[in-house]
């Protein structure tokens, strides 16, 4: 029987930024329909993960493969199987909505079919009278519906989002997550980074606490319950105690 | 729809953009107008001259006619030359706004009436005619500026580079396909009207589109300039005013440097110290004896020596003879002078090489004849011209053959064939 890779697969990475050491053996692996949480303080190299997911940051030692493709050797082989939203979705104010996610689905190389784009803007929950509008007066909310519907008429195994949850009000948290869930569900391997801890026990399968570049706690959901809030909670306080200080 | 049409689309929406192409599009159409109209009033010029010309030698053959003295119609009558501008010197008017494009000589002494006009207008030559070679060289690459400066920086500063380049076909090639866009437009807001100005006035098909080239090819200059800056990763008001500056030191700093080093390097006397040089060589041929003069004249012109011996009396050939002596004792100055322009020009061209402000402006002179060295033919033919005129009424004056109103019909005319 063949193996297949997994969507991500991080093993004992290392990268460096002249004398510093951002990550320091990180491994991680994210099998396809799950979401994995990647907590930590600012500075534990949650970003600098996503970075070398997506080829912008070159491994200093260990492995790093989406779907099996070392994004350091084939950066655009490796983003063809990734959507990303940035902590700040910001596109084009100057263009509509559905133009937006036409360039956008044209620099992914993807179908732009219009159809198909105000579905994926009902899915997102993005109402229909701002399909045509210019995204100049949309809220954070709206642009991160937008750049999500992309990411599933773009039908990838990999999402990674920075800071997804950061300035959403709660409503907005909840339309959002439930988003993640409908692309978890389509098979998709979803990788957040957050300091989002409600958000991430939520709907994460798995969190990860990032401390000093390496992955010093791993949490995997179970029972009914999935997480205990409480104790990650104070997990994470220590943690980014600890980075404070 | 292709990435080319959404990029399209993309700028196409921006006002700015859209107001700078359509300003570029405008200062062309403008500097192209300019052009036609100044090279249609030096047509005009030139078709008024046979007119004008007839009148003028009607004139004075009524009255040389009653006298039949040649030296009268050698002294008087005037002859036109002209250097009619080429199809595209409405592209590039050169030196044609300094240099006189009609010249009417008589058979006197030439080097004065050669460089009598010859004085320079540094407010004329510094920044040039408002041409299309203007607006191409000097403004044009604000253009790309305003345009290019903030290709990668403005998308990092709205936030919106990690987005584009997480996505396959948003790397390198992203940036090419902006930059290759901006070059596109920026050439069609200078290239169309050109063309269009061009096949109005007959330009040939290979010479606009060497034009059209020119300016793909200083436009790309520009535009890398932008994209090596743009490297750097500074903020886009740090691109701007670096860009900015460079346009500064590489349009306006260096090439005025450049020429003032050759200047420098390359001494040349003004054209009018050789007319001053040649009028005092005249003027003292009457404080010596005229049988020196003439003793000089026909050792240099043997053909004339066996022409009656000089009277008393007042006699024209003498006066012909000191101001062709005259010429002939600033030979030597003037060929310094011309090697001296010559060297200069090599000199710039040189130059334009390492600039290309200074080589576009070179090449589109050159193509447009409008140069230094399409004058320096013009000074060519006016020479040979005159060396007719000369040799035409010396036959009556060294003959003593009487001159009729007839007789200026025969009198050389000026060919203009380039």
């Amino acid at each position: 029987m063949v193996e297949t890779a997994p969507p991500i697969l991080i093993e004992n990475l290392a990268v460096t930024y002249g004398d510093h050491r951002v990550l320091d053996g990180l491994s991680l692996s994210a099998p396809e329909g799950s979401v994995t949480a990647l907590l930590g303080g600012n500075g534990a190299g949650k970003s600098t993960t996503l970075s070398t997911l997506l080829g912008f940051v070159k491994a200093h030692a260990g492995a790093v493969s989406v779907c099996g493709v070392d994004p350091g050797v084939a950066p655009d082989a490796a983003r063809r199987q990734i959507a990303y939203l940035p902590e700040n979705v910001a596109l084009y104010e100057h263009l509509t909505a559905v133009e937006n996610a036409q360039y956008l689905l044209a620099l992914s190389g993807g179908k732009q079919d219009r159809a198909a784009i105000v579905e994926a803007f009902a899915a997102a929950g993005l109402q229909e009278r701002a399909w045509g509008q210019r995204l100049g007066a949309f809220s954070k909310g709206m642009r991160q519906k937008v750049a999500i519907a992309v990411a599933l008429l773009r039908e990838v195994p990999v999402l990674l989002l920075d800071e997804p949850t950061s300035g959403l009000d709660p409503r907005a948290t909840a339309d959002f997550n439930a988003l993640v869930l409908s692309v978890r569900e389509r098979g998709t391997a979803v990788l957040m980074v957050t300091h989002d801890l409600l958000s991430a026990a939520d709907i994460a399968d798995r969190i990860c606490f990032l401390e000093s570049g390496r992955i010093v706690e791993d949490v995997v959901a179970h029972g009914p319950d999935r997480f205990d809030v409480r104790a990650l909670h104070a997990r994470f306080a220590v943690a980014t105690q600890r980075l404070a200080a | 729809m292709t990435l080319w049409r959404h990029e399209a689309r993309l700028l196409l929406r921006q006002r700015l953009a859209m107001i700078a192409l359509a300003l570029l599009a405008v200062l062309t159409v403008a500097a192209l107008g300019a052009g036609m109209a100044e090279v249609s009033r030096q047509h005009a010029a030139i078709a008024a001259i046979p007119a004008a010309q007839a009148e003028d030698i009607g004139a004075i053959a009524a009255w040389v006619d009653r006298e039949k003295d040649a030296g009268s119609a050698a002294y008087y009558s005037f002859h036109p030359t002209w250097n009619a501008p080429s199809p595209l010197a409405f592209a590039a008017l050169g030196m044609r706004d300094v240099s006189p494009y009609i010249l009417r000589v008589r058979a006197l002494g030439l080097e004065a009436q050669i460089y009598d006009g010859d004085t320079f207008n540094p407010e004329l030559a510094l920044p040039g005619r408002f041409d299309f070679a203007f607006v191409l060289v000097f403004l044009a690459p604000l253009f790309v500026i305003a345009l290019c400066h903030d290709l990668v920086s403005g998308e990092r500063e709205a936030g919106r580079w990690r987005t584009l380049a997480a996505l396959p076909y948003g790397g390198a090639a992203l940036w090419r396909r902006r930059s290759l866009l901006r070059l596109g437009l920026l050439s069609a807001a200078i290239g169309l009207p050109f063309a269009l100005a061009a096949a109005m006035s007959g330009v040939s098909p290979g010479a606009i589109l060497i034009v059209l080239l020119l300016v793909l090819a200083y436009l790309l200059f520009w535009v890398g300039l932008c994209a090596l800056v743009g490297r750097l990763r500074w903020s886009s008001v740090a691109n701007a005013a670096t860009l900015a500056g460079l346009w500064l030191v590489l349009v306006l700093v260096l090439p005025t440097l450049g020429h003032v080093a050759i200047n420098r390097a390359i001494p040349v006397n003004q054209g009018a110290e050789i007319a001053l040089a040649q009028r005092e060589a005249v003027n003292r041929a009457w404080d010596i004896p005229r049988a020196e003069t003439m003793r000089r004249f026909y050792a240099g012109h043997p053909q004339w020596a066996d022409s009656p011996p000089l009277e008393t009396a007042f006699h024209y050939k003498w006066y012909f003879a000191f101001h062709q002596v005259g010429d002939e004792s600033v030979a030597k100055q003037v060929r310094a002078y011309r090697h001296g322009l010559e060297t200069r020009d090599e000199a710039a061209r040189t130059l334009g090489w390492v600039l290309p402000s200074v080589g576009v402006q070179a090449l589109l002179t050159r193509m447009a004849r409008t140069d230094l060295t399409a004058q320096l033919a013009y000074r060519d033919a006016i020479r040979h011209f005159h060396r007719r005129l000369r040799e035409f009424y010396y036959g009556y004056l060294f003959r003593d053959r009487p001159f009729g109103k007839a007789d200026f019909e025969r009198a050389p005319r000026f060919d203009a064939a380039p």
